[in-house]
């Protein structure tokens, strides 16, 4: 069939047919190439380099220099990890940070998208408000924290009559850190939320509202066991983007005081640019990757899953 | 009638109600922002919430003071951004028609490796990343923050979508009729993949101009440093000077608003297909 149309495309442009043969093979990758080459350059060759560098001490110029004792196959990094208590300590701090902003930034999501699921006047106004998060960068989010967690001049000390360190205090420094995360979290919960919410056949609601259900009944019975999919893919959206986090660590508190707020990307950060110990920070972004792996691969099954049933 | 207008408006403004304290809440940082930034530094220091008068000299020494200078963060963000934008559209558009409209061996192969890449958080290569580019010589220039953002898996993923839901006879026809696959998606697809490329392009600038991790690794001078880099620095070089960062994050804050109020729509669409690889 294509063998037809490329002949007659030849014959119509009058090009001879060998040449555009060969063309028309190689048409695919050329226009895959551009974007190939990207990724071969910075995403492939550094996934592969990552895991080389993990196995390697290195030089101040991240070349890898000492073959460790052979017995242990590369993998001294790890046991030095896995070893050490200020590693374990870091895990723990990302989980806490991790779990606190999973589930804060459903809870704000789940109560903006219900406060703007009906139309009244202004319900246009506060959707835009509550989903303008997505668009603020977290750089700029956390410049504008820590004003207001400013320990003397700052909204919060002046409002609550505190004079209370929240990024320095190591009691608040890792709630300040999330509780910033959450509000850059809360507009992606909404836009994805509300639109599950959207999704609820109104059916639903109306034989409820007849067998004289009240709201609560109806947001328990109804609402939520109908978008739980939806919650849950929200809550793996939120552990990622957590992982993930930098900016509010590096601006807000340095992964200080101590390491209380060490989350693992700032760990990668410090490893590589205060101590330039560039295989332990490879090391631990391929521990990184392996977390985001585990948790995509255990929401595909929950997807699969659900679609079954 | 009257009494069920009247109830309908009872209840409107109930849930308006409801509404301000969480509003309030969210949109506290950006509305604290701005006044700080306006407020005379006495009044800072006074712990005050609102200004008695506007003063902009923030605004004016961020702008034109050369110790900041911030239109050179302006500058950069604003051509990086473009060309990462204007490169992915293209590197995107090209490798989504091939997926979606050609036929050749290791087609399957090549796009689940696509895929694939959306679950290496680009936190986990950046280490790789910044060993490579120091080694070319790269740091501290244009192309260090453009080249390395040229393409993306979201953005075939997004596009490639788009294009399956153009009938596949129209790609036949056009090869009946002697169309070039270049000439059939410069004059046939671009045109009908507008919204599409919309909210990739949206999308895109938006991310590149609030990108914050890897500028700071790879530029040292302020010829090349972005705005959210140079906000962060705003703090470091005068840490009294609380209503000029204030000033900083404002003037930086102002374009990826006027993206989102502008751009909302498209800027949505785009999320959503980003979101989905997490």
């Amino acid at each position: 069939m294509t063998v037809i149309n490329d002949r007659r495309a030849a014959a119509n442009l009058g090009r001879p047919r060998k040449k555009m043969g060969v063309y028309e093979r190689l048409e695919p990758y050329i226009f895959l190439l551009p974007a190939f080459l990207v990724f071969g350059f910075f995403l492939f060759y550094p996934f592969v380099r990552t895991i080389y560098l993990s196995t390697f001490l290195t030089d101040k110029l991240g070349n890898a220099k000492v073959f460790w004792k052979p017995e242990v196959l590369g993998l001294q990094n790890y046991i030095d990890l896995f070893s050490s208590g200020p590693f374990w300590a870091s895990v723990g701090v990302t989980f806490r940070f991790v779990l606190i902003v999973a589930l804060g930034g459903l809870l704000v999501g789940l109560t903006t998208s219900l406060l703007t699921a009906k139309k009244y006047p202004g319900v246009t106004f506060a959707s835009a408000a509550y989903a303008m998060p997505v668009a603020i960068a977290s750089a700029a989010a956390s410049m504008a924290f820590r004003m207001i967690l400013h320990p003397t001049n700052g909204l919060l000390n002046i409002l609550f009559g505190t004079y209370i360190n929240w990024t320095g205090d190591p009691q608040w420094a890792l709630l300040s850190v999330s509780i910033v995360t959450i509000w850059l979290a809360s507009g992606i919960n909404f836009i994805f939320i509300s639109a599950g919410l959207r999704n609820v056949p109104e059916e639903l609601y109306e034989s409820a509202s007849m067998d004289g259900a009240n709201y609560w009944q109806k947001l328990f019975r109804i609402t939520l066991p109908s978008i739980s999919p939806t919650l849950f893919f929200q809550i793996i959206i939120n552990i990622i983007g957590a992982f993930q986090s930098f900016s509010q660590i590096r601006l807000l508190t340095q992964g200080g005081p101590g390491d209380a707020t060490t989350v693992i990307v700032y760990a990668i950060y410090r490893d590589a640019f205060f101590n330039f110990r560039f295989g332990t920070a490879a090391a631990r972004s391929l521990i990184l990757f392996l977390i985001v792996l585990v948790i995509t691969l255990i929401q595909f099954s929950f997807e699969k899953r659900s679609v079954n049933y | 009638m009257a009494s069920f207008i009247r109830k309908k408006r009872v209840i409107g403004v109930f849930n308006l109600l409801l509404n301000l304290p969480i509003l309030l809440i969210i949109l506290t940082p950006l509305i604290y922002t701005l006044l700080i930034s306006i407020m005379p530094p006495s009044e800072i220091y006074k712990n005050k919430l609102i200004p008695s008068s506007i003063d902009l000299h923030n605004y004016v020494k961020a702008l034109t003071n050369p110790a900041y200078s911030f239109l050179a963060f302006i500058r950069n963000s604003f051509i990086v951004s473009t060309l990462v934008m204007l490169g992915q559209m293209f590197t995107c558009s090209l490798a989504a028609f091939a997926f979606a409209f050609l036929e050749f061996k290791g087609r399957k192969v090549l796009f689940i490796l696509v895929l694939a890449t959306m679950m290496v958080p680009g936190e986990a290569t950046i280490i790789a990343n910044y060993l490579t580019v120091s080694r070319w010589g790269w740091l501290d220039s244009y192309k260090v923050l453009i080249v390395p953002f040229l393409t993306s898996a979201m953005g075939i993923f997004l596009l490639r979508q788009n294009y399956l839901t153009f009938a596949k006879e129209l790609h036949e026809a056009a090869r009946i009729d002697g169309c070039s696959n270049p000439r059939f998606m410069l004059s046939i697809v671009a045109p009908l993949s507008r919204p599409a490329l919309g909210a990739l392009g949206a999308y895109v600038f938006l991310n590149t101009w609030n990108q914050y991790m890897w500028p700071l690794l790879v530029t040292n001078s302020a010829n090349f440093r972005t705005v959210q880099v140079g906000i962060s620095m705003l703090y470091d070089t005068d840490a009294e000077a609380l209503g000029l960062m204030m000033a900083g994050v404002v003037i930086v804050i102002v374009p990826s608003l006027s993206i989102f109020i502008f751009m909302q729509k498209q800027l949505i669409n785009g999320l959503m297909a980003g979101a989905v690889k997490g």
